[in-house]
């Protein structure tokens, strides 16, 4: 579905040297898999996952999306694109403050050509568990709560892919392993993930991983039995209930 | 597309931040009042002055008043004396004079009829003072030459005093005490309303001059003359050819300054210009102030929301915003708030202008070049400041604007 060839992304800064983020990097993403891309921090697995969402240009290369290039589109093609097949969760969550739960999920929808997308946000809210939640503000509501929000505004359009950038990155234990459940949950329903991760405990989940370093792909893997997130939170649940 | 939601949800933008919004439209919001005030004020004095002096001062009269201070304030030099044989003999001596009445004022008089008492100013004038000042009476009849030769205790009485003193009953044919002393009330003025000085002109009695002299005041100068020219074209040589006149007429050698004063129309008109200049020049230019002022507040505010927002901006263009949608978003934002405020200031500036218009009687006007300039300023600043750097940041890319 999605297939990158020679991407290479430079920085050009004035009296620096340039700074290589991708270098000639080539990447093929199936539908319905969960692909996790890890690396340390600098190694351009940010910058990638901005290529994959549109959100970046490349410098060089090709990016094709069902057969088409779309490094020629224009900006506005782009965001069109991105609203129709791009979910995307951020580290820092990226939620409006000052507006609720349910206006924050109807972002997307507000820039949709849908029609009748009345409910739609209560919809993928209730799919988060946070259906009981709506009219909360992001202040109001703990780390992972929010990001479930954000989970629930990456799928209110329903995309193809989901795209997230050190989803857990923020959370507590408890709140990434609810995360990681959403993610594989919303995979067997059919959905493409990709995750940058530097935590490798988390990229177990995933069906690939792709390690990332200085720009370049040096391995790509698939995992012989991804970890059951739901599994491992029922067992932390477990724990706490006894440790009581 | 989802327009209305998108409208809605603009609008729902500016209640999330009801502090910044409500500063960004007082700011338009004051200054757009500040304009509108000044101009509708401004205005209204201007018609008031310009009204007043058609009414008395046509281009070919001519105003000799006695005291050698200019005619708009200070107080009067001592000795000054003008009296009804100096006016006589600069009468006599120019024939281009068509026609002239003399003037005796005094402020503050206790007047009184049977069971109603007011304060009033009384005016000493000649029969032909309906002529020269162009006043008349709506009912009943001025008083005539043989009146003021017999010194008549009669009265024309003004619009006011005739309420306040009578109350709906009919005046024509009754008597007042005018210091004490009975009148006949044989005529009723048109009414004028306020003069340049604030002075209700209709809270006056007028009195033939010599009845005013002798039985009211006891002195036998005058407080000034107003003579018509038959040639508006000659008013100059005929004030310079009066002030020769009454020099002689008062003994004064050459070095002396004049102990009267004569005011031509070129005076008054100069006047006028002088006072629009003010009214037009320098107020428009506080108002002006006032609107860059508020105007640099809200533009202020706005510039620094778009640049607090520009990860905001980034996260709709990431979910899809196109770069006309950003734009759409603060045009709708600023200009509900522009908008909003230069309305909201333009009302509340009319009406202000209004009730002090009509605290000091000056005829209503309505600014409009005022209240569309206000509107224009204000929406250009919505659009320079709020919309045009949100397609700024709107065209990053947007990982660039995340950040």
């Amino acid at each position: 579905m999605i297939v990158l060839e020679g991407i290479g992304k430079r920085y050009d800064k004035v009296g620096i040297e340039t700074v290589h983020a991708l270098r000639d990097m080539s990447l093929n993403l199936t539908r319905g898999e969960l692909l996790a891309i890890v690396g340390s921090s600098g190694s351009g697995k940010s910058t990638l996952l901005n290529v994959l969402g549109l959100l970046d240009r490349p410098s060089e290369g090709t990016y094709f999306i069902d057969g088409q290039d779309v490094t020629r589109l224009s900006s506005d093609e782009q965001a069109h694109l991105r609203n129709r097949r791009f979910g995307f969760v951020f580290q820092a969550f990226r939620l409006l403050p000052r507006a609720t739960a349910i206006e924050n999920v109807e972002l997307p929808l507000l820039y949709s050509e849908r029609k009748n997308i009345d409910g739609l946000a209560k919809t993928a809210l209730e799919s988060v568990g946070l259906g009981d939640r709506v009219a909360h503000r992001p202040a109001e509501l703990s780390g992972g709560q929010q990001q479930r929000v954000a989970i629930a505004r990456a799928l209110v359009n329903e995309p193809d892919v989901i795209l997230a950038d050190e989803p857990t990155g923020n959370l507590d234990a408890h709140s990434a392993l609810e995360v990681m459940a959403l993610f594989q949950r919303m995979n067997r329903d059919g959905r493409t993930i990709v995750l940058v991760t530097h935590d490798a405990q988390i990229a177990e989940h995933c069906q690939r991983i792709a390690r990332i370093e200085h720009g370049r792909i040096v391995s790509n893997q698939r995992v012989a039995e991804p970890k059951d997130a739901s599994v491992a939170l029922d067992e932390l649940t477990a724990a706490k209930g006894s440790a009581q | 597309m989802n327009f209305t939601r998108r409208i809605t949800e603009s609008f729902w933008n500016l209640t999330r931040y009801p502090m910044r919004s409500s500063f960004m439209m007082l700011g338009c919001l004051v200054g757009v009042a500040a304009l509108n005030l000044v101009v509708g004020v401004g205005s209204a004095v201007e018609r008031r002055l310009v009204n007043t002096v058609q009414m008395y001062f046509s281009a070919s009269s001519i105003l000799v008043t006695s005291g050698g201070n200019p005619f708009a304030g200070g107080p009067r030099g001592d000795g000054a004396r003008l009296t009804l044989d100096d006016i006589e003999a600069v009468a006599f001596a120019l024939p281009s004079i068509e026609a002239w009445d003399p003037m005796q004022v005094l402020d503050a008089v206790p007047l009184k009829t049977g069971n109603a008492s007011a304060t009033g100013r009384v005016v000493g004038s000649s029969d032909r003072a309906e002529r020269v000042w162009q006043r008349g009476v709506t009912r009943g009849e001025y008083f005539d030459a043989t009146a003021v030769n017999r010194a008549s205790r009669v009265a024309l009485l003004g619009a006011t005093l005739s309420r306040t003193l009578f109350k709906g009953d009919d005046p024509l044919g009754a008597e007042i005490l005018i210091a004490g002393a009975p009148f006949r009330v044989i005529g009723l003025l048109e009414p004028v309303g306020t003069d340049i000085h604030g002075i209700d002109r209709d809270n006056e009695v007028i009195v033939p001059i010599s009845t005013m002299l002798r039985r009211v005041m006891n002195v036998d100068s005058i407080r000034g003359a107003k003579l018509l020219v038959r040639d508006p074209a000659q008013v100059t040589q005929v004030a310079r050819d009066i002030k020769s006149i009454l020099r002689e007429h008062h003994g004064l050698a050459s070095g002396q300054t004049d102990d009267f004063t004569v005011v031509t129309p070129v005076e008054v008109l100069k006047l006028v210009a002088n006072t629009k200049r003010i009214l037009f020049i320098f107020l428009p230019l506080v108002a002006a102030v006032a609107l860059l002022v508020g105007g640099i507040v809200s533009a202020s505010l706005m510039l620094s929301s778009v640049s607090q927002r520009t990860s905001e901006i980034g996260l709709r263009r990431a979910l899809g915003a196109r770069t006309r949608d950003i734009a759409l978003q603060f045009l709708l934002e600023t200009s509900a708030t522009t908008v909003v405020a230069g309305v909201l200031g333009t009302g509340l500036g009319i009406v202000a202008a209004r009730l002090i218009a009509e605290r000091l009687s000056l005829p209503p006007s309505l600014p409009w070049g005022a209240a569309m300039l206000g509107l224009l300023l204000a929406v250009m600043i919505g659009l320079a400041a709020g919309v045009v750097p949100a397609r700024r940041a709107a065209r990053l890319q947007p990982v660039d604007a995340l950040r």
